[in-house]
């Protein structure tokens, strides 16, 4: 166990650090010049290339890539993530105040999605064929097809507009005295973000239950005379939940991204907001790193999820 | 005789016009490709796939012959009006007419998830082959990149590459080539190796063919429905991403009106509550052609199942 960590660990390293220099070398790759984002025109325009030289040597830019590169990422792993473009504050800061926002999110969306997709699943596949699979699955096709920010407007023109349930969007008023009057504005979002994501872990939770009640252990269970729910439960359900748990998990990080959409349309402040907003400004440091952050996150999800399934599921260590 | 059941009844039927026709030499006539067409037409969604998917296409290819009004055409005389006779889809803030603004926003929306999908799957088709073929240092490399960019979550990668590449609908079409590639990419590379060694392989070597011909002509269709498969959810994919990109205002510029800008165009409240006919049929659209797209796919995917019958 011990050395297959450390090998799946040795590949993590080299993966990210190529990551890193994709970012930082296809960022390289934008047109123009980076002084022109850094002072305004009448300002660039009165200073001589001399003093513009020495500008760019005050930044470094005067250095082959190569070096910037590992230069950034030197100061990367030290902490010093750069200052946003557009507000001179810390990346860092920015990242630790938005990045807590969008988990609040993103694993409430997480959460109902796995348990909403694993039972309806798993209903589905006990129900084979029946009505009730029947309904399951259009709903599910239909969730795969249906645009999430479309859904969001649908909810809030609903929920929101007509029925007045609801906030529009937002995530907290200054007049917030309780932490919970904070939750009427996390059910929104969270709930479309959570059910667009249902329709995928659904079929996956009905196949892989569907292909671990032929198993043999699952029949060898059933002859024993064990109970019927207590098969479809105890025996079916474990070894279905192993695909189902990975697929959540490796969710997590790719919620964070399509939370992206879900955050604009209900204004909720997290990091997909942020994101889009340096994608527009071109503000280069804040795109970088939050890119960079959630990549790492990905790659360590799937480091952990590999190390885990080896845990959990005696199958895989045989191999 | 035993009672039969409905089930069984219904079986003997079909076992009776098996042997009529094996009897009357009609089967010998059928051609391989109408079996592969009859298992498409045996799976009931990928017709209602195809019948959404060409309703929606026609209309959008020939939208001029269908609406009298111009996408782009400002009518202040006339702004949100609800559906009418006259607007079938009512009008927007500027009196366009929202139903052309439909037709022609999906000739933009189908034309880059298509070509997308289409310049993915020529680049992860002859990379593909190449490198199931050869192995060797391109195999490893373009495995890596390959991984590397599946790495990326998909709104992540392209609004990475617009903020390198900027807006534009060339732009975008050549980032969803960028990103469309890794998956059709492993499955010609996954069929090459699995039957780079087989014996016809090595025969048609042994004739002294070219290995472009062995490669594309004599291997390569081992891997068509799959392929062909792939291009569909790609392109179904791309679709939405393109919505996603227009609506946060970073995929197409605004003056295109693509499904996504039309979406975009109807955020503000006002519109959300008031005027529901600017954004709930380009939604429903999308929705409906994304879904016809995949029951499509799962139809081709049929055809190439032996366990399916025709």
């Amino acid at each position: 166990m011990g050395k297959y960590v450390l090998k799946r660990f040795l590949t993590f390293i080299p993966m990210t650090l190529l990551m890193s220099f994709l970012i930082y070398g296809g960022l390289e790759l934008v047109p123009g010049d980076i002084l022109n984002t850094m002072f305004p025109p009448d300002i660039l325009a009165q200073m001589s290339p001399a003093e513009l030289d020495v500008i760019r040597a005050s930044y470094g830019l005067d250095q082959p890539f190569i070096v910037r590169y590992f230069r950034w990422l030197f100061r990367v792993f030290q902490g010093d993530w750069g200052k946003s473009m557009a507000s001179g504050v810390p990346v860092k800061d920015v990242i630790a105040q938005r990045l807590p926002i969008t988990l609040e999110l993103a694993l409430t969306g997480l959460v109902i999605s796995a348990i909403l997709g694993s039972v309806l699943g798993i209903l589905a596949a006990l129900h084979k064929g029946e009505v009730i699979d029947m309904i399951l699955t259009a709903i599910g096709v239909v969730g795969q097809a249906i645009p999430q920010f479309f859904f969001g407007m649908v909810a809030i023109l609903i929920f929101a507009l007509k029925l007045k349930w609801l906030p529009i969007g937002g995530r907290t008023t200054p007049q917030m005295t309780h932490w919970y009057e904070h939750l009427r504005y996390l059910i929104l979002p969270a709930m479309v973000l959570g059910l667009t994501q249902t329709s995928s872990v659904m079929r996956y939770a009905r196949s892989s239950m569907l292909e671990s009640m032929n198993r043999d252990f699952v029949k060898t269970a059933r002859s024993k005379g064990i109970p019927e729910w207590k098969v479809n439960l105890v025996h079916g359900f474990r070894v279905t939940m192993t695909p189902v748990i990975i697929l959540i998990a490796f969710r997590l990080p790719a919620l964070i991204s399509t939370s992206m959409v879900i955050e604009n349309v209900f204004s909720w402040p997290g990091i997909g907001m942020t994101f889009k907003d340096a994608v527009t400004a071109q503000n280069y440091p804040m795109v970088m790193m939050i890119a960079l952050i959630i990549v790492v996150m990905v790659m360590l999800m799937s480091l952990l999820m590999d190390i885990f399934t080896r845990i959990i599921d005696p199958r895989v260590r045989l191999q | 005789m035993k009672q039969l059941t409905r089930a069984e009844k219904h079986l003997y039927r079909k076992f009776d016009k098996i042997r009529e026709r094996e009897e009357s030499g009609a089967n010998a006539k059928r051609k391989k490709s109408s079996r592969a067409v009859a298992k498409f037409f045996s799976n009931r969604l990928a017709i209602v796939g195809l019948v959404i998917f060409s309703v929606i296409f026609l209309a959008c290819v020939f939208a001029p012959l269908i609406t009298k009004y111009q996408a782009e055409t400002v009518d202040l005389r006339n702004i949100l009006k609800a559906p009418s006779g006259i607007h079938w889809f009512g009008t927007d803030k500027v009196g366009r007419d929202v139903f052309s603004r439909v037709l022609y926003g999906g000739r933009y929306s189908i034309l880059i998830a298509s070509l997308g999908a289409l310049g993915g799957a020529v680049i992860g088709v002859l990379l593909g082959s190449y490198a199931g073929y050869k192995g060797g240092w391109f195999d490893k490399v373009f495995m890596r990149i390959g991984e590397a960019l599946t790495s990326f979550p998909t709104m992540i990668l392209n609004l990475l590459f617009v903020t390198i590449m900027g807006r534009s609908m060339r732009n975008l079409i050549i980032i969803f080539t960028i990103t469309g590639w890794v998956g059709i990419f492993r499955l010609a590379r996954a069929t090459m190796l699995s039957i780079r060694e087989e014996e016809y392989v090595q025969a048609l070597h042994a004739f002294g063919l070219n290995d472009a011909i062995i490669c594309f002509k004599h291997m390569l269709p081992n891997a068509l429905a799959p392929i062909i498969v792939n291009i569909t959810i790609n392109m179904a994919s791309m679709i939405l991403e393109e919505a996603a990109l227009s609506f946060l205002g970073l995929g197409v510029p605004m003056q295109i009106p693509t499904w996504g800008n039309i979406l975009n165009a109807s955020q503000d409240m006002y519109t959300l509550e008031k005027a529901w006919w600017m954004w709930a049929p380009v939604g429903t659209t999308i929705t409906l052609f994304v879904m016809s797209i995949n029951f499509i796919g799962d139809g081709i995917r049929d055809m190439t199942d032996t366990s399916v019958q025709g």
